[in-house]
């Protein structure tokens, strides 16, 4: 496991991080609403529709 | 020589003054030398002497200091530079290196408002009183200097002139000054100065290197003869105060690969500057004022501090750095993990106090903030790499103080009676055991609302929770965990936050269950959820406290009753299950295949489908359908013989085409794909399938898939039920038309979100013990989960972008 931080190896007691340092940054940045996910969906067209009806009896 | 090493015939009055002068000396040592005791004192001596070896070697007339601890507890200080002057004295009447030995304050040092070539315009002199105050404290000094190719000698005992100088002989090419001394000791005589002589050659040996460092070039030489083995380290260093910086960080780890050095002057004050950052969080800032280290700082390191900082403040907000990381710093932050040597010559310094640890010369601070300003500014201009480095450094031990800071003040928060105070928060439950207490994250007001009311509030409590979205651009929204959010979230959970705060003993709840939209917004709440507890609080996944809820995707009424599905699978499953109640597939030849044979080949269909969605959208499915059949896509066919293939094609179509319709040909392309055209109406329809796609990986897998199913299909088959019969062309068709059977006479409902569902339907489904599935969330499953995650908010917008729209769907089924 990398730190999620710096990607150095994790050390067991700050898991998943490699230093409190690291762990004590981390948890700054979900306090201060610096992690965010981009909304894909936003502003994106349906893919387009089958254009040929299906031929059948 | 005899006559030079009588004393001077007339003992005048001034010569009862000076010795009035060394009286004083011997009398309240301290005052000039330091502490008698401890050894700083005795040690002094020796810098004393030094300091004017280097003052020579400054002024550029020396190279070298040489340092000896003899056996008998003497020092000599040796240096090569133009021997001090032997001519007699005209104000005096003695020889001037005599009046050197014997006055207070006298020697070239103290004339630095004179530009006579001889003064020096900054000195170091430990305590600018001169080697006097050296000859006044010892027991015997003995002086030789080499000068005019000449060896000259005096002696003093008491501070006395014992011996006056006189030429021992010629000495070609020889030039410097030696003093050797003995220091006056209580263990040697009961009037002595000093407790002990024992001289530590390690203090030595540091304060040398020191100025070794701080004046380059000079060699300084220190010898300890005091010992069978004698000990001899020589210290030499050319890059100065660079070398210093490098020294003191020899067992660090430096963020950088050179130290930064700015040198210059302002108003006649002299500023040299060496520093850089390791990767540690103490910061260590040596200031001298010509050569002599300040302990308690003062005007140089105030000015210093100050243009570091403002320096290191208007680059990370003209970079955009500090924005983006919404954070702000202070001077500490911007001193963590530094190490520096600040280095100032200064004429005539004023000091808090006798042993100079604080420099209050106020000229100073504007000189050291005006160049470092300047310098520094400039640097962090050149190196842009660099300074990203170092500001984010910078950064990070911001944030750090700020985590910390802000997880005492989460943790001290009283628990779930303050939430449960604020509206549209937590609703508790009554059991106070947390074993057997639920918390439900549920997403949204909405659900939230529904949950609280169809719960079991005995020991079921709901925490909506809402993700916060944000307006970056336009058409571009970002999705997070407001700060709000995550701090009710951990004032319900009571365990607190942080490395020093966390307890998962105080978790009041022992199944954390999170509950999300099954859409993409859900599956990013429902990530950004699970990565903050994989990193904050991974106790809470390994004692196996956290789940995830599957509430239903679709609701299926068929007359009275009703079934909820989860997903798209499990609505597949059922809608099959009913388009094939009583029907048989009656193969071409006769063969009938009906009961577990019937479901087997429709299971087989699905595959076939899920084979078929690889391919890009453009192909229409019915003729890759009917394509794959007729093999076009099976390697070796399409290559032998492909306008047989292309015929095969073609007759498929037509079989597939009701009569009107039918005229379908096959063609083979330039590049060996498939041509294929019919005239509908008079207008040609023309569809191609070009070589590439015929020989793609999606085309071999369709392939192997196809060879399954040929026989099936080779001629047109019948789904028969007992009322009616439908003609069937290939396994697509064949999924259509038991899907269509199995969806009549049902009323589908589609969960767009947990919202839809009344609190009943919600306890139905999801809260009730009895009828829920939850799925533990394990560590191994979040280390990946957490890797999306950073990829998720990478840096480089583009390519987060793209990464996202290629794993829209892997994204969305992150379950667990």
């Amino acid at each position: 496991m990398t730190c999620p931080t710096c990607g150095k190896p994790a050390d067991a007691h700050y898991r998943p991080f490699c230093s409190r340092r690291c762990a004590d940054v981390d948890l700054a940045r979900w306090l201060n609403e610096s992690y965010r996910i981009p909304d894909a969906a936003a502003g994106e067209d349906e893919p387009p529709e089958d254009p040929v009806p299906p031929t059948r009896q | 020589m005899a006559e030079a090493a009588k004393k001077p015939a007339e003992y005048g009055a001034d010569s009862i003054k000076v010795l009035k002068g060394l009286e004083a000396v011997r009398k309240r040592p301290g005052m000039y030398i330091g502490d008698t005791d401890d050894g700083s004192g005795l040690h002094h001596m020796v810098y004393e002497v030094v300091d004017n070896g280097i003052d020579e070697a400054l002024a550029g007339h020396a190279t070298d200091v040489a340092v000896i601890i003899h056996a008998d507890d003497s020092v000599s200080v040796r240096d090569n530079g133009r021997g001090i002057p032997v001519d007699i004295h005209h104000e005096e009447g003695v020889s001037a290196a005599e009046v050197i030995m014997t006055q207070l304050h006298a020697g070239g040092k103290f004339n630095n408002t004179d530009d006579s070539g001889n003064a020096y315009k900054v000195s170091g002199g430990l305590h600018g009183v001169g080697v006097s105050v050296v000859n006044a404290l010892s027991e015997w000094l003995e002086l030789t200097v080499w000068r005019d190719e000449t060896e000259y000698r005096a002696r003093f005992e008491d501070g006395e002139c014992v011996v006056h100088v006189y030429p021992v002989g010629p000495a070609p090419g020889k030039r410097g000054t030696q003093v050797r001394f003995l220091a006056s000791a209580k263990v040697n005589r009961p009037d002595g100065t000093f407790s002990n002589l024992d001289y530590s050659f390690k203090t030595l040996e540091n304060r040398l290197r020191e100025l070794a460092f701080l004046n380059s070039g000079v060699r300084i030489v220190l010898e300890d003869e005091r010992h069978a083995e004698p000990q001899r380290v020589e210290l030499f260093y050319e890059g100065g105060v660079r070398e210093f910086v490098k020294f003191l960080d020899r067992s660090k780890s430096s963020i950088m690969s050179e130290p930064i050095y700015m040198v210059g002057e302002r108003n006649g004050i002299g500023v040299e500057v060496a520093m850089w950052w390791n990767d540690s969080y103490h910061e260590n800032v040596l200031p001298f004022t010509n050569n002599i280290p300040q302990r308690d700082g003062g005007t140089h390191l105030a000015g210093f501090r100050g243009a570091l900082t403002r320096t290191i403040t208007g680059y990370a907000q003209s970079s955009g750095i500090a924005k983006r990381e919404k954070v702000d710093f202070t001077g500490d932050d911007a001193r963590e993990g530094l190490t520096c040597v600040l280095s100032v010559k200064v004429p005539d310094p004023k000091f808090s106090s006798q042993t100079k640890d604080k420099l209050v010369s106020s000229e100073v601070r504007p000189a050291v903030e005006n160049l470092v300003n300047e310098k520094l500014a400039e640097w962090f201009e050149e190196n842009p790499q660099n300074a990203k480095i170092i500001v984010g450094k910078i950064i990070e031990a911001a944030l750090a103080r700020e985590a910390a800071r802000k997880a005492r003040e989460l943790t001290r928060r009283k628990t779930a009676l303050d939430v449960a105070s604020l509206p549209g928060k937590l609703a508790d439950c009554q059991e106070r055991d947390p074993a057997k207490s639920e918390l439900f994250l549920v997403e949204g007001d909405s659900a939230g609302g529904s949950a609280k009311q169809g719960r079991s509030r005995s020991n079921q409590a709901v925490l909506p929770l809402r993700g916060k979205i944000l307006n970056v651009e336009r058409a571009r929204f970002d999705r997070m965990l407001g700060s709000q959010e995550i701090g009710t979230l951990i004032t319900a959970l009571g365990t607190g936050i942080g490395r020093d705060e966390f307890d998962i003993g105080k978790l009041r709840y022992h199944k954390v269950v999170i509950m999300t939209d099954a859409d993409v917004d859900g599956a990013h709440i429902r990530t950004l959820l699970l990565t903050f507890f994989f990193r904050q609080m991974p106790q809470l996944i390994e004692g196996g406290y956290l789940y995830i809820a599957q509430p239903p995707l679709y609701k299926v009424a068929r007359g009275k009753s009703e079934v909820y599905l989860k997903d798209q699978a499990a609505l597949d499953d059922y809608l099959i299950e009913m388009g094939t109640e009583g029907a048989v597939l009656r193969l071409a030849d006769g063969t009938e295949i009906a009961g577990n044979h019937l479901a087997h080949v429709i299971e087989g269909a699905r595959q076939f489908r899920r084979v078929l969605d690889a391919f890009p959208t453009h192909y229409p499915r019915p003729i890759l359908e009917q394509a794959a059949l007729a093999g076009a896509f099976d390697p070796g066919r399409v290559d032998a013989d492909l306008q047989a293939v292309a015929d095969q094609v073609a007759r498929r179509l037509d079989a597939v085409a009701v009569e009107y319709e039918r005229g379908w040909q096959g063609r083979i392309t330039q590049d060996h794909g498939i041509r294929l055209s019919r005239i509908l109406r008079g207008v040609e329809e023309l569809r191609t399938l070009d070589g590439a796609i015929l020989r793609s990986g999606e085309a071999r897998r369709l392939s192997q898939i196809a060879g399954q199913h040929r026989d099936i299909y080779r001629d047109p088959a019948r789904l028969v039920r007992k009322d009616r019969e439908q003609m069937v062309h290939g396994p697509i068709d064949l999924l259509k038309c038991v899907l269509t059977e199995g969806e009549k006479g049902l009323t589908l409902q589609r969960y767009k979100g947990l919202g839809e569902m009344n609190p009943n339907q919600l306890w139905e489904t999801t809260l009730d013990p009895e009828a829920r599935t939850l799925l533990q969330v394990k560590v191994d499953d979040l280390a990946e989960a957490d890797d999306i995650f950073t990829k998720l908010m990478g840096d480089v917008v583009e390519p987060r972008r793209e990464f996202i729209q290629a794993n829209a769907l892997s994204v969305e089924n992150l379950d667990f």
